[in-house]
């Protein structure tokens, strides 16, 4: 499962969560102490199970391999960047970042881009049929799997094991397009109107004025597509078969192939790959939510 | 022909076509390479199809589902991994649902530090299986890994996935909730946002304690949210396999259905142009297991709507 859920996240939301302590007497306010403490007890013990993994992670990425075999779980003697080195170098790291930087940004790019075209008549029930086009858009998401002929289609298109190829299987989204549509819906029918009495054409009109209204909504389904390319392992293994068209999620099993043993330059290979992601989705988490919040405000 | 409805607020005569030649490459992509593939599972699941271009493909009938149902000691292991998936299915959607809904309970309340919290159990689904997968493979290290450590303390021992085949199982199942249970608890949040404080603050004047403004105000308040991580759960899981891909392998014993569409359509472990992959045979597989997922779901919304009824009327 991936992230692309259209909920909006609770975590922007600036309400207040409901106050453990009203007025209390000192009886109710021990009880209260100790409901948190419990609380705490809990949400550490999850922690662990989070940070736990990582840590074995970062301290298995700094020792060299005899220390790792004597010794996987401990502290690492000297932190060293060796592994580092050795990873990039061996594990075609940036060409694997490179290629996944590109199919990423070119994919969700046309994605996004031909996904508002079609939501804004849609939604302003511009076209005829526009409710059974959206209605195709819904049912998608209780079809069967497109795996197979997929597959065939590409294969006899040419396009296997090519760039081309594979960026085609990305250009659409149909969680994103309801997103978009529900986001326009919320926008005044009245600026439609007054930009047609001012003889503003329609394309004038979907580029310049409805698309910078749109930024959250589009920001939004940006930042979740482009996490689903980025993330997929399956069709990368699937559709490429040469290795300097793999992505990193490729990149990364096939490095595993060739040095499962070598868990302290895998783990530096992780570690390399993993931390853009982190670093990134602190800044996006707050964004992803204030697109959808403030979709469903203005609603 | 007129393709804009009366609504239609732009320029008139042969300037209203924009709208539709705006809408015609996503819309045709989207015919293209969801919708038309989607459909035309059904109609390859009667073929010989293979994973070679150019070669004659075979209308076969029901020979496919036959085979995948009914024949030899292959149709038996289909059959196992069609309880598999259930079982699957089934520990994760109640243990992630629960979970889930723990984790938001407790990030609810005014606790220091619930936004780290939040982000630290939330930071899995960022990562994408591969990243998710190695992590616990390297965790789980057998012989002196952080968790085997712990194992000896108690005098466990484990050789955890390249254990038994139900102990892999286990620990897949592990893993999957492990990256999942971020999006339960974000969208049990999400729903715990919008119910009112001051539905809180008249129970508690009526002197309802902790378990029951669970019970009374949050439980049935949450409804949406409920049902829609009970359904996203069930589906999720019964489609889900690809930490099987990553953790363990193709490893008889322990395969779910999505995992046997793919190892049969494309190989165990990494895709090519084969003439030994049965593509007919795997989109047979497929619908067996979208008619699962649809048998399932249709079942799952049932109980849902009734839920709903219930306590939303």
């Amino acid at each position: 499962m991936t992230v692309l859920n259209p909920t909006p996240d609770a975590a922007g939301a600036s309400v207040e969560p409901p106050s453990d302590e009203p007025q209390m007497d000192r009886s109710g306010r021990t009880a209260a102490r100790r409901r948190k403490l419990f609380s705490y007890a809990i949400l550490l013990a999850f922690t662990a199970l989070y940070v736990g993994p990582m840590l074995m992670l970062v301290l298995t990425a700094f020792k060299s391999l005899p220390e790792f075999f004597k010794n996987p779980t401990g502290w690492p003697e000297s932190f060293g960047f060796g592994n580092f080195v050795e990873a990039w170098e061996k594990a075609n790291i940036a060409r694997y970042l490179v290629n996944s930087v590109l199919y990423t940004a070119v994919a969700t790019a046309i994605c996004v881009f031909t996904s508002v075209l079609v939501a804004f008549p849609i939604a302003r029930g511009y076209l005829k049929g526009a409710k059974y086009i959206l209605l195709l858009y819904v049912v998608a998401l209780f079809l069967p799997p497109a795996l197979i002929p997929q597959f065939q289609l590409i294969l006899n298109l040419g396009l296997f094991n090519t760039r081309t190829g594979f960026i085609l299987l990305f250009l659409v989204n149909p969680i994103g397009l309801i997103i978009l549509v529900n986001y326009i819906k919320s926008i005044p029918r009245e600026l439609d109107e007054s930009a047609a009495v001012d003889g503003c054409g329609y394309y004038r009109f979907v580029f310049k004025i409805v698309m910078p209204l749109i930024r959250p909504a589009i920001a939004t389904v940006t930042v979740l597509h482009a996490i689903g390319i980025w993330n997929e392992l399956v069709l990368p293994t699937i559709y490429l078969t040469s290795e300097n068209l793999y992505p990193v999620t490729r990149g990364l099993i096939v490095f595993e192939g060739l040095y499962g043993s070598n868990w302290p330059a895998l783990a530096a290979a992780v570690l390399i790959l993993m931390t853009p992601m982190l670093v990134l989705f602190l800044f996006l988490q707050r964004y992803i939510i204030s697109g959808l919040t403030a979709g469903a405000v203005k609603g | 022909m007129k393709i804009v409805t009366r609504d239609y607020l732009f320029a008139r005569g042969w300037r209203s076509a924009a709208p539709i030649l705006l809408l015609l490459p996503g819309f045709g992509l989207y015919l293209l390479i969801a919708v038309g593939p989607s459909l035309a599972t059904a109609v390859y699941s009667f073929t010989d199809a293979t994973g070679i271009r150019g070669i004659a493909i075979n209308w076969l009938g029901f020979e496919n589902y036959d085979e995948f149902l009914f024949r030899g000691a292959a149709s038996r292991d289909n059959i196992a991994a069609l309880w598999r998936t259930l079982v699957f299915s089934f520990f994760v959607t109640t243990i992630q649902f629960g979970l889930g809904l723990v984790l938001a309970v407790l990030l609810n309340s005014r606790l220091r530090g619930r936004t780290i919290f939040r982000t630290i159990f939330f930071m899995p689904v960022i990562l994408g299986v591969a990243i998710q997968g190695l992590i616990w493979k390297l965790f789980l290290l057998p012989g002196g890994g952080p968790v085997a450590e712990i194992f000896s303390w108690i005098g466990w021992s484990s050789e955890f996935l390249g254990g038994q085949p139900r102990q892999a199982f286990a620990w897949v199942i592990v893993v999957q909730i492990w990256a999942n249970v971020g999006i339960t608890m974000v969208i049990f949040l999400a729903g715990m946002q919008t119910i009112p404080e001051s539905l809180y603050e008249a129970a508690r004047i009526d002197g309802a304690n902790g378990w029951q403004l669970f019970r009374n105000v949050t439980w049935p308040l949450l409804t949406p949210a409920v049902n829609t991580n009970f359904l996203l759960n069930i589906v999720g899981s019964l489609q889900a396999w690809q930490l099987f891909l990553v953790l363990i392998g193709y490893r008889p014993g322990t395969q779910v259905l999505g995992y046997l569409v793919f190892a049969e359509g494309f190989g165990q472990t990494s895709g090519s142009v084969s003439s030994a992959f049965r593509q007919g045979y795997a989109a047979a597989a497929s619908i067996a297991l979208f008619m699962l997922v649809l048998v399932i779901a249709l079942a799952a919304n049932a109980f849902v709507s009734h839920r709903e009824k219930k306590y939303l009327s």
